[in-house]
């Protein structure tokens, strides 16, 4: 009469243990799956000594209720929550290859996504500055358009920018998690992680539901997100920043690593410069990365405007001057009064223009510079 | 008959208003003693002391005698000390020592002011409109300190005798040495030259903030200045009133008459004749800002009737503070009700609030790095979100101006060059809305916005281009109308030309940076 529940079930089950990935692997392969993990240890009261700790096993029997069980199943339904074995053929390849692949990965929205070969890892700091910010959304919106899926990791600050421009760039983008997949952390970032899924994209985990997003599992899953990238591209990092963890891993996994140079005296992209010294590749454009990954070629694109951004060119004199005095970097109102000599009345009219026409992008500080 | 009896007029102050107030003196054979009654606070209480002493340093005796003062009418509260005069002149009176001349018209001169025990007279405060509301019940004559003369010496048709000493008011009431009434001034000679304390001109570099300061003076906007510390923001700030077009007799007086209740006039000044400028502290209580206490005091926001509200660390305020700004910020007035009092104080003000991009401050600035997350960042300016920035019609970002530049800039506009432009501006306005309630742009409702507010077919498309590109919301799109009607306006301009938007749009900084 005792059946074995289905294998997402198990397989969740599984994963409420948080085992060691390498004996979570281990037990998949020597049993088959979760399913036979579960006969053996609900069934046959096996405890698998030579794999698992007395807590550990306690744990797996509590979670093994047919309450507790029920409660699962009820979470996976009502988040629309799948699972995934590193045994099971729609795996991703990309990550069955990498040094400590998850064994059980949580999974909801378009898993297809995983399948367009080109893919980048978008990563930097969660206080970014505001210019970092601007160059994100600007380069993940380029990439987008050429059909590049966005991976990274719904934090604040580059995650978040990473996500978005990838979904104005009308491609899917990929959120890997720290936490189980019905919670969002941080929480502000709701309305983005709804509007991930609303675009096609994927939201991945190898926590269960109900797990919380413990400070440790962040720096582990960025393992995860530098694996399901061809590449990773660091957008702004300070040199103790967490993000290098990615960069690391991108490095174990022989990937290119990509580093935005960011303003060389500002000390929020400290640690990009010292990437770069190390051999990092140097890019400041969405092209140049396009063509280092050898992407030029148009890929047929389901995205709206699929040509890249067209770039204004300055229509009058007033508008020349200003564009003159931005090239040689960023200027503040001030600086821009005294190089072009306007009253401050028809300043604020161009800049207001040249915005709309986005040759410009405005700073915190009352600072401008072109768009690139 | 050993009764006496005397009775002098005074005035009292309720709200900002003066009340007339009989003082009866009466005394009778019995212990000695003054009792006095008829709702007296502490300090009306306490007179007693400083008259006995002031009456008998000025060289009259006080007879033992038993004696009631009653200040009429009985069910209204008296405070302060300006009743000691008028009670020791009664005393004198009901005692025989102090015999009125015919030209002393008792029955028409109002008396009132502090006595010290030596028997001089102090400054009291509400002189202002203690006159008024004594010149509108017909009385003629007024005996008053002679510190408090100058605030009310522009008030035609009532004649004003400073006094400083009690010696002399008895001498003058008995006849033997007249005092003279003190010569009025119209309010254009008081209004000579008055400096207000920073100039426009010593203002460095700082040229969008000076053009959005002046934008803000000509159209009445509220405006909030976002900036790091030392980046000059409270110095814009105080500029301000004096770019304002001058106080016209009926605000002075206004502004007066609350500073004069509040006792916030120095003793010897005049009328105010320069536009107010309060500035509270961030930690300032909702009772400091509106008005309250046991007695119904005005608050900041009344004693920047007709001038400047300067809040320095906007979100610094508590949010019950800020919160009940909005009713003044709306109606230009506001009800201040305690258990005793219940008081309405005008308070319409210009609000300029500043406040740092991020808690540490240095947000966006080039030679300081900032160590906010962005969490701490948007909770900082989620504090002043909402109800409170849609009064804000200009949000402009401040940046610090380098010390080469301090130094080597030629001298800016005066404050006089730029209050010229802004007069002009004024003056188009108060053309426009005659016959309405409005008297500047900031005032329009979305109704006569869409009424004044013409523009060019090019301003229109160049207006829904901004907000568009710039992702802004409705309530943005009716704050650049305004401001850019004033922008029209200071260029002398009827309809708004694309050139006007494209300048008011700059001025909504948070709408695209921090906000979002």
């Amino acid at each position: 009469m005792n059946r074995i529940p289905e294998k997402q079930i198990c397989e969740a089950w599984l994963a409420c243990a948080e085992l060691p990935s390498e004996v979570l692997r281990a037990l998949l392969q020597l049993y088959d799956g979760a399913r036979g993990i579960y006969d053996r240890i609900m069934f046959q009261k096996d405890s698998l000594a030579d794999f698992l700790s007395a807590a550990q096993i306690q744990l797996l029997l509590a979670a093994g209720s047919q309450s507790r069980l029920d409660r699962m199943a009820k979470l996976l339904n009502e988040h629309h929550i799948h699972t995934l074995c590193i045994l099971d053929d729609d795996y991703p390849d990309s990550l069955r290859d990498i040094l400590d692949p998850p064994g059980i990965l949580f999974w909801t929205g378009n898993l297809a996504c995983l399948q367009q070969p080109r893919r980048l890892a978008m990563v930097g700091s969660r206080s970014a500055s505001y210019a970092g910010l601007k160059a994100t959304e600007r380069i993940a919106k380029e990439l987008s358009r050429k059909s590049v899926v966005i991976i990274s990791g719904l934090a604040y600050g580059v995650d978040t920018e990473s996500h978005r421009g990838c979904i104005e760039g009308g491609s899917p983008t990929v959120a890997v998690l720290g936490c189980g997949l019905d919670q969002t952390y941080p929480e502000k970032n709701l309305e983005l992680k709804n509007s991930i899924l609303q675009h096609g994209g994927l939201l991945l985990s190898e926590y269960a539901p109900e797990v919380r997003p413990i400070g440790y599992h962040f720096p582990y899953r960025n393992r995860i997100i530098s694996g399901l990238g061809c590449a990773v591209v660091l957008m702004e990092a300070r040199i103790r920043s967490g993000s290098l963890t990615t960069v690391d891993h991108a490095l174990r996994q022989g990937k290119e690593v990509f580093a935005y140079p960011g303003d060389p005296t500002a000390a929020c992209s400290d640690g990009n410069r010292s990437l770069l010294r190390d051999g990092a590749r140097f890019f400041t454009t969405a092209q140049d990365i396009l063509s280092d990954m050898n992407w030029l070629d148009n890929l047929p694109h389901v995205g709206q405007n699929s040509d890249c951004s067209v770039k204004s060119i300055p229509e009058n004199g007033a508008e020349t001057a200003v564009y003159k005095a931005l090239e040689n970097g960023t200027l503040s109102f001030e600086q821009i009064l005294a190089v072009t000599g306007l009253s401050s009345a028809e300043l604020s009219g161009i800049l207001t223009i040249m915005q709309i026409k986005k040759m410009i992008d405005p700073l915190p500080g009352k600072k401008y510079q072109l768009t690139h | 008959m050993n009764e006496m009896m005397a009775r002098i007029l005074s005035m009292g102050v309720s709200g900002v208003n003066g009340f007339p107030v009989h003082v009866e003196v009466f005394g009778i054979n019995g212990i000695p003693g003054i009792e006095i009654i008829g709702l007296p606070d502490a300090s009306v209480r306490e007179s007693r002391d400083r008259v006995h002493a002031a009456i008998i340093n000025s060289g009259r005796s006080m007879q033992p005698r038993r004696i009631t003062v009653n200040l009429a009418p009985a069910d209204l509260k008296k405070e302060g000390p300006a009743f000691d005069l008028p009670i020791a002149v009664g005393i004198l009176i009901a005692m025989k020592e102090l015999i009125p001349s015919e030209n002393f018209q008792q029955e028409n001169t109002v008396l009132f002011g502090e006595l010290s025990l030596d028997g001089r007279i102090r400054h009291v405060s509400g002189a202002l409109p203690m006159v008024i509301s004594a010149k509108e019940n017909g009385i003629q004559n007024v005996i008053l300190p002679s510190s408090n003369a100058q605030e009310v010496s522009c008030i035609e048709g009532i004649r004003v005798f400073p006094v400083s000493t009690l010696e002399q008011v008895i001498l003058h009431a008995e006849g033997k040495e007249m005092i003279e009434p003190q010569e009025q001034t119209t309010y254009q000679e008081l209004r000579r030259e008055h400096p207000s304390t920073v100039d426009m001109s010593q203002i460095h570099g700082q040229k969008g903030a000076r053009r959005a300061l002046e934008v803000a003076a000509a159209g009445g906007h509220n405006m909030l200045m976002i900036g790091v510390p030392g980046s000059g923001k409270t110095m814009l700030a105080r500029c301000l009133p004096g770019i304002l077009p001058p106080m016209s007799f009926e605000e002075a007086l206004e502004t007066t008459r609350i500073h004069s209740i509040c006792g916030k006039l120095p003793a010897g000044s005049g009328l105010m004749v320069s536009r107010p400028f309060s500035a509270p502290h961030h930690s300032a209580s909702v009772a400091a800002l509106i008005g309250g206490g046991q007695n119904a005091r005005p608050g900041e926001v009344s004693l920047a009737h007709n001038g400047v509200l300067f809040l320095d660390e906007l979100p610094e305020f508590s949010r019950s503070a800020l919160e009940a700004l909005r009713q003044p910020l709306e109606d230009g007035i506001v009800s201040v009700s305690r258990i005793r009092h219940q008081a309405q104080y005008q308070s319409s003000f210009m609000l300029i609030a500043a406040m740092n991009p991020c808690p540490c401050g240095y947000y966006g600035s080039s030679n300081h790095p900032c160590r906010c997350t962005p969490q701490e960042i948007r909770r900082y300016l989620d504090k002043v979100s909402g109800p409170l920035l849609d009064r804000i019609d200009l949000q402009i970002e401040v940046d610090a101006v380098p010390v080469q530049e301090i130094n080597d800039s030629e001298p800016a506009e005066s404050s006089a060059c730029v209050a010229e432009r802004v007069a002009r501006a004024r003056e188009i306005q108060q053309e426009r809305y005659r016959g309405t309630s409005c008297f500047c742009n900031a005032q329009l409702d979305n109704e006569s916005i869409r009424k004044t507010c013409g523009m060019t077919k090019e301003a229109s498309a160049l207006l829904n281009a901004a907000v568009e590109a710039m992702k802004m919301s409705m309530r943005a799109y009716n704050r650049i109308l305004k401001v850019a009607r004033t922008i029209a306006d200071l260029d002398r301009s009827e309809p708004i030309t694309s050139a006007h938007i494209a300048e008011a749009v700059q001025y909504r900084e948070l709408d695209q940076k921090y906000w979002r």
